[in-house]
């Protein structure tokens, strides 16, 4: 004979005699217990909620804080102007060819270091 | 028939009938403790899991759709939290393979005890199956599934239900093989030492 078709003679069990009732009680408390478990949901509910609204907030205001940024540095470039317009100083802007710059300097090595402004905070401006 | 009064008990547990799920407690009770406890091995694990099953199918009656029978649904809830407790439950309790001793009385001259010892080292080896083998096993040749209910209940294609159930049974098979040889080898060793 087989083994395995011994599997059908394993010990079978029944419930205990009381199960019903077990069940029906546990049944009846859990039900009874549905609107708390509910609420406690419903408030972890509320505070994944609370915590999302929050960083959507920090989002936003970071976002204006970063805006506010680039507008200082704007309001820094409106200032200079304004300041050169006070003291009646003309911004002189001259044009460079860097071809013929290149061309003039053929002779010396052929690197050529352009120099720009970087910062508008400077004090110095050129008088005519 | 019997589909028939279960489609309508669901329907009544569904508008939240008690009545009505006193009634598949009834019929289901004993199929699922024993279901359970041929799973666990472990008759209070398994009263316990009968009744969870039980309360889902109470509380989950919503979910039910009746485009499957209602016993592979009720079965699927209890296969669902057998594995969960025997994962939850793996580490603590596993029983290794090696750990099957065979017998002392696994084989004696009277057939039945023969088939003690046989059903005791079963016993042993099913529990130490992986549940992912046992719980079709199980199904099949102790419950009396077919192969396309036992694919319904554990939610799983019919080809790889066959091959769970064929492979389970192998290695059942090679694990009695091996406990006999060494309950034979452990009867000798004891005619040897004089204590027959």
């Amino acid at each position: 004979m087989d083994d395995i078709s011994l599997l059908g003679k394993l010990e079978r069990v029944t419930a205990p005699p009381d199960f019903e009732q077990r069940v029906m009680t546990q049944l009846a408390q859990r039900r009874a217990a549905l609107p708390q478990t509910r609420r406690a949901q419903a408030f972890r509910y509320s505070l994944a909620g609370a915590a999302a609204a929050l960083l959507v907030c920090f989002l936003v205001l970071n976002v204006f804080v970063l805006r506010n940024g680039a507008g200082r540095a704007q309001m820094a470039g409106r200032e200079v102007t304004e300041v050169m317009k006070a003291a009646d100083i003309v911004p002189i802007t001259e044009t460079v060819n860097y071809r013929n710059e290149v061309r003039d300097a053929s002779s010396e090595p052929q690197t050529v270091y352009i120099l720009e402004q970087v910062s508008y905070a400077s004090n110095k401006y050129i008088r005519y | 028939m019997m589909n028939m009064d279960e489609q309508h008990l669901i329907g009544r547990i569904q508008a939240g009938d008690e009545s009505a799920f006193a009634e598949i407690v009834h019929i289901y009770k004993d199929r699922i403790v024993n279901y359970l406890y041929q799973v666990t091995g472990d008759y209070q694990k398994a009263v316990d899991l009968s009744q969870e099953t039980f309360l889902r199918v109470f509380f989950k009656a919503n979910k039910y759709r009746p485009i499957a029978r209602f016993s592979s649904w009720i079965y699927a809830i209890a296969s669902n939290l057998a594995k969960t407790e025997l994962k939850k439950g793996r580490r603590a309790s596993l029983v290794s393979f090696d750990d099957i001793q065979p017998g002392h009385e696994a084989r004696t001259p009277s057939e039945e005890s023969m088939d003690s010892g046989l059903i005791r080292n079963l016993r042993q080896a099913l529990e130490a199956l992986n549940p992912r083998y046992r719980i079709p096993v199980v199904l099949k040749d102790i419950e009396g599934y077919s192969q396309e209910e036992i694919a319904e209940i554990i939610q799983r294609p019919v080809g790889t239900v066959k091959a769970r159930i064929s492979r389970g049974r192998n290695i059942l098979r090679r694990q009695l093989e091996k406990a006999t040889k060494e309950n034979l080898s452990f009867q000798k060793r004891e005619i040897f030492d004089g204590r027959y």
